[in-house]
């Protein structure tokens, strides 16, 4: 079963796209790793970022590996590249 | 949120920020102590001049892990009173602050304990990120190391 869910981009990662947000639709089960994939056959140039990136998935963080998402309609994924507040 | 009173303050803002302004938020007659940390920009890194930073945050998330780390100083500290986090966005120009932390306690060691422990986490896990504008060669969006994912946190040494 597929959902559609919202992208946000940040940072580096939203210069790679050229985009702050899109919608998506993937399947509802699917693991950390396969979304990111998944963005990287969209949007090829975020390839740079993928051993230095964490998915946050309503909120929350995900980093990329086997880790099994339930994603519903309307849930916000954010691409985060390394943090530099402070 | 704290009992008896004690309050969570945190503030994402464009506007300049005030250590005057939070030092007075988080004083308060039972405490003694007030610490503040002002993370202030630097004008150069590795010998290249920098201009001006600019701050981008993936905002309802920042504020929520910033309630995080709150919680967290309220239950390492219990003594702690008042907690004001202020984080500026946007264009920062060079030694203005970026972020201030003042915090309240009875006795000085909580509240110089929990601010310590706020900055070094939220550096860790708050999703803000800085550009550093250079007076020549292309922009560079920072890592921290305490990021787990970044890549200077792989660094052996």
């Amino acid at each position: 079963m597929n959902t559609e869910v919202s992208v946000l981009y940040f940072a580096k990662s939203a210069e790679l796209t050229g985009l702050k947000a899109e919608n998506i639709t993937v399947p509802s089960n699917i693991s950390s790793l396969q979304l990111w994939q998944h963005l990287e056959t969209r949007h090829p140039r975020l390839s740079v970022l993928r051993d230095q990136v964490v998915l946050a998935v309503c909120q929350e963080y995900v980093p990329l590996g086997e880790q099994l998402l339930t994603l519903r309609d309307g849930d916000e994924v954010a691409v985060i590249p390394p943090l530099s507040g402070g | 949120m704290a009992a008896d009173g004690g309050q969570d303050l945190i503030t994402l803002t464009t506007d300049k920020l005030s250590a005057d302004g939070v030092s007075e938020s988080v004083t308060c007659p039972s405490c003694g102590a007030v610490s503040l940390f002002i993370g202030t920009t630097r004008d150069h890194f590795e010998g290249k001049k920098v201009i001006r930073l600019e701050y981008e945050a993936y905002s309802p998330m920042a504020e929520s892990e910033l309630r995080k780390i709150c919680r967290e100083i309220r239950t390492k500290w219990p003594s702690v009173r008042h907690i004001n986090i202020q984080h500026r966005l946007g264009v920062v120009p060079i030694t203005e602050a970026s972020v201030i932390i003042g915090i309240s306690s009875p006795h000085r060691s909580d509240s110089l304990e929990a601010v310590k422990y706020c900055i070094n986490t939220l550096k860790a896990t708050v999703p803000i990120w800085k550009k550093e504008i250079y007076e020549s060669g292309e922009p560079c969006w920072k890592e921290n190391k305490e990021c787990l994912w970044a890549d200077t946190g792989k660094d052996p040494k």
